[in-house]
């Protein structure tokens, strides 16, 4: 995952949506067909978002634990600046 | 078996063959440009039943995602086993596996992720300013893109706009999933 530590949004989306709803699940996948022993933990996360219109879309992803220590992070660093502007 | 066959010296490269097929998806690693890379003297039969035993220990190594104890003790029975391997070949597999074994597993988990994955992530911070008309002055608020995808599909880019508040809660979210990981990752 690519980190931003100096941001530049060039967004690629011509939409802007708020977030109405974050949901979370901490998961284990423990075995799958091509390996049993996977053993490994994961952040599963469901977003519900708004556009302009009004219209409510859910958007889900995975991460990886090094991932969502990324995000976490990231979260705090723009915590910290919004609370300063 | 032959002669070829026993050496060691193009099993590594045999093993990453196998590893860029059975793993990483590449496509076009078929079992005759293989021989005629790496075993060029083994006919086509003899070979065969030789990719076969190679591809299958190498599979059970990954799924099993074995230690180095674990790895040992295996390729040990191997070479005990009739029709099984020589002794120099269970140490090249032994190197190939150290070496491959973590892209190995991260291909593996990408392989079991069916949902999308968060490929990227960039933000800005600006600072709102209103008209001088309008009562809300210095409103900061937080864009961030999320780059989002399927397993070989292409992106799909989501973008949030988010106020200090909306931040805030999203921030105390995060922290509960880190409390989580947490209590996850204590030794029993």
């Amino acid at each position: 995952m690519e980190e931003s530590s100096e941001p530049q949004l060039d967004a690629k989306s011509k939409v802007t949506n708020q977030l109405i709803n974050f949901q979370w699940k901490l998961g284990m996948a423990v075995s799958s067909d091509s390996c049993r022993s996977l053993k490994y933990p994961y952040v599963a996360v469901m977003l519900k978002v708004a556009d302009h219109s009004g219209q409510v879309k859910n958007k889900s992803f995975e991460m990886t634990i090094p991932q969502f220590q990324n995000f976490y992070r990231q979260f705090k660093e723009i915590a910290a600046i919004i609370e300063t502007v | 078996m032959a002669a070829e066959l026993e050496g060691s010296k193009s099993l590594s490269g045999l093993l990453s063959g196998l590893a860029q097929d059975t793993f990483y998806g590449h496509p076009g690693i078929t079992e005759e440009l293989l021989r005629s890379q790496l075993y060029p003297e083994v006919s086509p039969e003899e070979f065969r039943p030789f990719l076969m035993k190679m591809k299958g220990i190498l599979k059970s190594i990954a799924s099993a995602d074995m230690d180095f104890n674990q790895l040992e003790a295996f390729l040990t029975a191997q070479t005990k086993k009739q029709g099984g391997i020589t002794p120099e070949q269970a140490a090249v597999i032994s190197k190939f596996w150290k070496s491959h074994k973590t892209k190995i597993r991260e291909s593996l988990m990408n392989q079991s992720r069916w949902d999308s994955g968060l490929r990227g992530l960039s933000w800005r911070v600006d600072g709102k300013s209103q008209s001088r008309h309008s009562a809300q002055i210095h409103a900061p608020v937080a864009i961030m893109e999320l780059e989002i995808g399927k397993s070989g599909q292409e992106s799909e880019f989501l973008c949030l706009e988010f106020d200090e508040l909306k931040v805030n809660q999203v921030l105390k979210k995060l922290s509960e999933v880190e409390e989580s990981i947490s209590t996850l990752m204590q030794p029993a």
